[in-house]
């Protein structure tokens, strides 16, 4: 597969090292030599994350595959099993979470990638003042979503919330936000734009300065303008970028759970039960661990599906080695 | 805020794009404002759309750090978040390395087995963790946070940096070779410096996320000395009542070290990122 | 997902997921417990249990306690979500005063997250983890899934006859799951009617006993212009209206299991639609306002507050808060019985809320468990909770005491009231509860017919409480 071709290039220009540096021998033995450094580099890090993720993890893989019951002595796991997944695909719920869940990435991903790209082009051209709009934009999305989701809960308020009265002075009647299908689920969307739009911004920014301004000046002698110059030169080099934002973003809202568990407890009906939530409820409201297992892991692997599917359309961009 | 002129004209920034992050930078803000100016509204008021607080009052700051133990529950959450962000940092900075400019081999399949742990939900991973920290004793310490903390936020942080070193001109390394620098001070006193943008973006956000992790903190220390600010605002108010002037109390003090971390290292990231670049 | 089936079926089957473990990590003792106690591949009745190795997972009760509650010394740690919103802390109160009285134990209180199912999820995680608080405190709605999970000490058999006995009518049932009791109620809780006196009085009003009188007086009320709505209760996507819709159904004379709490006895038609209706047209008539689906208990409560309604359904603590600071109606409010349909016997249920003790099987001193559990649900206690925090005392001498019934307005109704449970009998009462009040919450959004709402519940409770669905 592409990506795979791609990143296994050897990173380093093949011909400068032999013939500028004669210090160090041919290229293979330097290339293995570089080879064996990278896993060392790699080694404490990748130790780190196997040892403490490595068990939960497959634990609960397992526990996908098993008829477990969650009793006072422990997870007894009573023989394999299929029924686990059987019970979610044929769970009516459990298909209108996932399509949910696709849906609200979507949405809501785009609309931060628009609006976090526009936020980091204008904080780019700031040469006063960017800390303080970073600090500043940073703010929401260090809130413990918990509490963001209470923060919205209450400006929904049918009674006392300014979002209500807003919409009330704009003629809007009496709306209940929270009550129906399609506002719970904008509310929800608004509040999730609202938290991670600045992420986005940071991303594309830190990605927008590491960019040469010499780019910049060239466009400006050809008399570009800025619309031009954006889709010519800096959206271009800005793909790796605003592709590891979309991807870590798409991992981010395919896990939705806080902000409905908190704000609409998956409601009004089912209108905003995404996976997790659902997942959470199957586990820890019903102790039923089997098919609670079974929409985690079924979750994790659609969304590295979908992932690997987005680098492969986005040319695999963040695979590669650059240009 | 002054804008660069030279780039563009001032007549550059009269366009869609600034009226509309203005207004993405509106909505980003009064919300925030909107919990500032409630968290000083008394009993009267917190139930009312009344745009200024009236009175003014402290009650929901004092009641946040008297009834409940919340300085404790800071500097708990203090230590852990640091810890957890150095760690990450300090083996992310060394990995994505490693992953972004060094010919190793595998490499895809340990980037994709890398998103994976990130993508694995929350929830399902919190029982068996809980076995494990049972079973090594350290339930209610600050390694039962650190460790699972920095081993799950270490996979984005690889993910990112590895971008960023992508980015660097590779004629840096090549200088510190030449020097006969080794390599582990070729990457921290060379390479590193170049992607300052990038150890800090995945440094705020392995922080933010410590910072805000409610799960693990919940279910791993129960005892009140070892409680993170997450959890110990689940604990204000009572089963029908939901304070939400001490939440936002809360919530605002919270945000203050965050905005300070940004604020300290805004210089890191404003300046030296591209002035430093070798000519090719 | 046929494809994701197939990658995973070969691969991890327990044993070899297991030896995978082994490798990357460093807890060998765990996987010694887990991977040690070999699952059989027929698997059908050698279980593999991870979580208990030994020491704990055995020492849960084993009796060794001759006289039960009645240990003079040990460490204890009590887990309980915050009682009230401010003042002096009930919780810390009731430990000193237990310490006092039983010099030899030591309480240390954990204090719980007050949302119920975030309680609950960190609970289970504790204690199926083989940790855990020694007491909890827990919902009442617990008793049977706790029980049929192991999570909670059978406390009946520790625990003699004529201290159960000792509580008010009804609440040891509760508790009781498969003929044990689990949990020792230490506060009750229920649904009561409150309304506006001075309201009342200007208009030369009774104070209502049926629900079509409610109705038609809050309608009066509303005409004159003396309040926005007429009636605000709890009907949001949440567990709360399911307490409320039991109280319209029980008045209506149905209900929603079987007695042997494993069919759903919920039709679309009869009581249950008479019910349902009534919830409906509270809000169509504009009795209740609009938003009455996204209302909890803190919208309901700041709508009484603020003066917006003429009466309210809430629980016990509604009282003190509509008489604090902040509150526009103080020294308006009275309260009565919840009131039934007309040409039912009077008054109406209230449904039950409320608290339980329950112990950890894991605990290493059920001993001072029990005499801690013994004492909060003693006389002593119990009028610290009545006469300090006004909370309903489940001990029935002290909730008939004169100087509690004195203490305060709600607990004089108190012995007044008629109670029904939530269906809380099947250890799936959660997903029975979430049947029930999605389709109620979504009637009162207009959303769903009445008739839609209760066969599309009737048939979810029927799923399960044959533990069937998601």
């Amino acid at each position: 597969m592409a990506i795979a071709e791609r990143v296994e290039k050897p990173p380093l220009p093949p011909e400068p090292p032999a013939a500028a540096i004669p210090l160090i021998g041919r290229p293979d033995a330097h290339r293995r030599k570089l080879a064996r450094l990278g896993w060392m580099f790699s080694a404490p890090a990748l130790v780190v994350i196997a040892v403490v993720t490595l068990f939960p993890i497959v634990f609960s893989v397992v526990m996908s595959f098993e008829n477990v019951n969650v009793t006072g002595s422990g997870y007894q796991f009573n023989g394999t099993t299929l029924g686990n997944y059987n019970v979610i695909l044929n769970n009516q719920t459990w298909r209108y979470a996932l399509g949910f869940t696709v849906l609200y990435t979507l949405i809501t991903v785009l609309v931060e990638i628009i609006l976090g790209t526009a936020i980091a082009l204008v904080l780019e051209r700031l040469t006063h003042g960017r800390g303080w709009m970073m600090a500043l934009l940073l703010i929401p999305w260090s809130l413990i979503t918990v509490i963001s989701a209470q923060l919205w809960y209450y400006m929904y308020d049918p009674s006392y919330g300014i979002i209500d009265r807003i919409l009330h002075a704009l003629g809007f009647g009496n709306p209940v936000i929270l009550g129906t299908n399609t506002s719970a689920i904008i509310a929800l969307m608004v509040a999730d734009v609202w938290k991670t739009t600045p992420f986005v911004a940071i991303i594309v920014l830190a990605g927008l300065v590491m960019l040469s301004s010499d780019v910049y000046e060239a466009a400006e002698v050809d008399g570009a303008n800025g619309w031009t110059t954006f889709w010519r030169i800096t959206f271009p080099l800005l793909r790796p970028t605003i592709a590891l934002a979309v991807l870590f973003r798409v991992l981010q809202a395919f896990g939705l759970f806080d902000l409905p568990f908190v704000l609409t407890q998956g409601g009004p009906g089912h209108a905003t039960t995404s996976l997790a939530v659902l997942g959470y409820r199957a586990m820890f409201q019903d102790l039923k661990f089997g098919p609670g297992a079974a929409v985690a892991t079924s979750t994790a692997l659609l969304v590295v599906l979908g992932c690997m599917a987005f680098l492969r359309v986005f040319k695999a961009q963040v695979g590669s080695e650059g240009n | 805020m002054a804008l660069k002129k030279t780039r563009h004209g001032w007549h550059r920034y009269i366009n869609g794009l600034t009226i509309a992050t203005t207004l993405t930078v509106l909505f980003v803000i009064l919300p925030l404002l909107w919990m500032i100016t409630s968290s000083f509204k008394g009993p009267k008021s917190i139930a009312t759309s009344d745009l200024l607080p009236n009175p003014w009052t402290t009650v929901n700051y004092h009641e946040a750090f008297t009834h409940y133990s919340f300085s404790r529950y800071i500097l708990n959450s203090v230590v852990i978040s640091v810890a957890a962000t150095a760690i990450v940092l300090f083996l992310g900075v060394m990995a994505g390395y490693a992953l972004g400019r060094l010919p190793m081999r595998n490499k895809l399949p340990l980037m994709v087995a890398l998103l994976m742990i990130s993508v694995f939900p929350a929830i399902a991973v919190i029982a068996p963790m809980y076995l494990i920290m049972k079973q090594i004793g350290w339930l209610n310490s600050y390694q039962a946070l650190i460790l699972p903390y920095a081993a799950f936020n270490l996979p984005f942080a690889i993910w990112i940096l590895r971008n960023y070193f992508l980015g660097i001109p590779k004629e840096m390394e090549e200088t510190g070779r030449i020097d006969g620098a080794s390599p582990l001070r070729t990457v921290w006193s060379i390479v590193l410096p170049q992607a300052k943008p990038g150890v800090f973006t995945a440094g705020i956000f392995t922080f933010t996320a410590c910072w805000t992790e409610f799960l693990m903190a919940l279910s791993f220390n129960s005892e009140n000395n070892f409680r993170t600010i997450p959890v110990g605002i689940a604990l204000f108010g009572s089963q029908f009542t939901v304070p939400f002037g001490t939440i936002f109390a809360g919530s605002c003090v919270a945000a203050v070290p965050i905005a300070a971390l940004v604020l300290i290292f805004r210089k890191s990231v404003v300046s030296g990122l591209t002035s430093g670049a070798v000519k090719g | 997902m046929a494809s994701a089936n197939k990658r995973f079926t070969p691969g991890l089957p327990g044993r070899r997921a297991t030896a995978v473990v082994a490798g990357g990590l460093a807890v060998a003792s765990l996987l010694g417990a887990c991977g040690g106690s070999g699952k059989s591949a027929s698997g059908a009745t050698s279980n593999t249990t991870a979580g208990s190795s030994g020491s704990s997972g055995t020492a849960a009760p084993s009796g060794g306690s001759t006289a039960p509650g009645n240990a003079t010394s040990g460490s204890i740690t009590w887990w309980a979500s915050p009682i009230t919103t401010s003042g002096p802390d009930p919780r810390t109160v009731l430990i000193q005063a237990f310490e006092k009285a039983n010099p030899g134990i030591h309480v240390t209180l954990v204090s719980a997250p007050n949302d119920t199912d975030t309680n609950r999820a960190a609970l289970t995680t504790q204690i199926s983890g083989g940790g855990g608080p020694d007491v909890y405190m827990g919902d009442v709605i617990w008793p049977a899934q706790f029980g049929a999970h192991q999570l909670a000490v059978p406390l009946s058999k520790y625990l003699p006859s004529s201290y159960w006995s000792t509580f008010a009518n009804g609440l040891v049932a509760g508790a009781t799951y498969k003929g044990e009791v689990y949990g020792a109620p230490l506060f009750e809780d229920q649904g009561f009617l409150y309304y506006r006196k001075d309201i009342l009085q200007a208009d030369n009003l009774p104070v209502p006993t049926t629900w079509e009188q409610l109705m038609s007086e809050a309608q009066q009320i509303q005409k004159k212009g003396q309040a926005q709505y007429g009636y605000v209760f709890q009907g949001a996507d949440y567990e709360g209206a399911t307490c409320d819709f039991m109280e319209f159904l029980a008045d209506a004379g149905g209900k929603v299991l079987n007695s042997s709490a494993d069919k759903s006895e919920l039709t679309a038609n009869g009581d249950a639609l008479k019910a349902l209706t009534f919830e409906q047209q509270l809000v169509n008539s504009g009795v209740s306002p609009k938003a009455e689906s996204t209302f909890q208990e803190s919208q309901a409560m700041d709508t009484f507050d603020s003066g917006k309604s003429a009466f309210l359904r809430n629980w016990d603590y509604a009282y003190s808060t509509s008489q604090a600071s902040g509150s526009a109606v103080v020294g308006k409010v009275g309260v009565a019985p919840m009131p039934t349909f007309t040409g039912q016997s009077q008054p109406g249920y209230s449904n039950i809320g409320g608290w339980n003790l329950y112990a950890n099987p894991h605990s290493k001193n059920l001993a001072a468990d029990l005499t801690f559990i013994k004492w909060m649900t003693g006389t002593d206690a119990q009028k610290i909770l009545a006469t300090q925090f006004s909370e309903i005392p489940t001990n029935q001498s002290v909730r008939t005491s004169p100087d509690v019934i004195a203490s305060n307005a709600v607990l004089a109704v108190v012995p007044k009231t008629k109670l029904v449970p939530r269906p809380a009998q099947t250890p799936n009462y959660p997903a029975v509860s979430q049947a029930i009040y999605q389709n109620v919450s979504a009637v009162l959004a207009g959303q769903k017919s009445p008739q839609a709402a209760l066969s599309a519940a009737n048939s979810a409770i029927s799923t399960a409480v044959s533990g069937g669905g998601l």
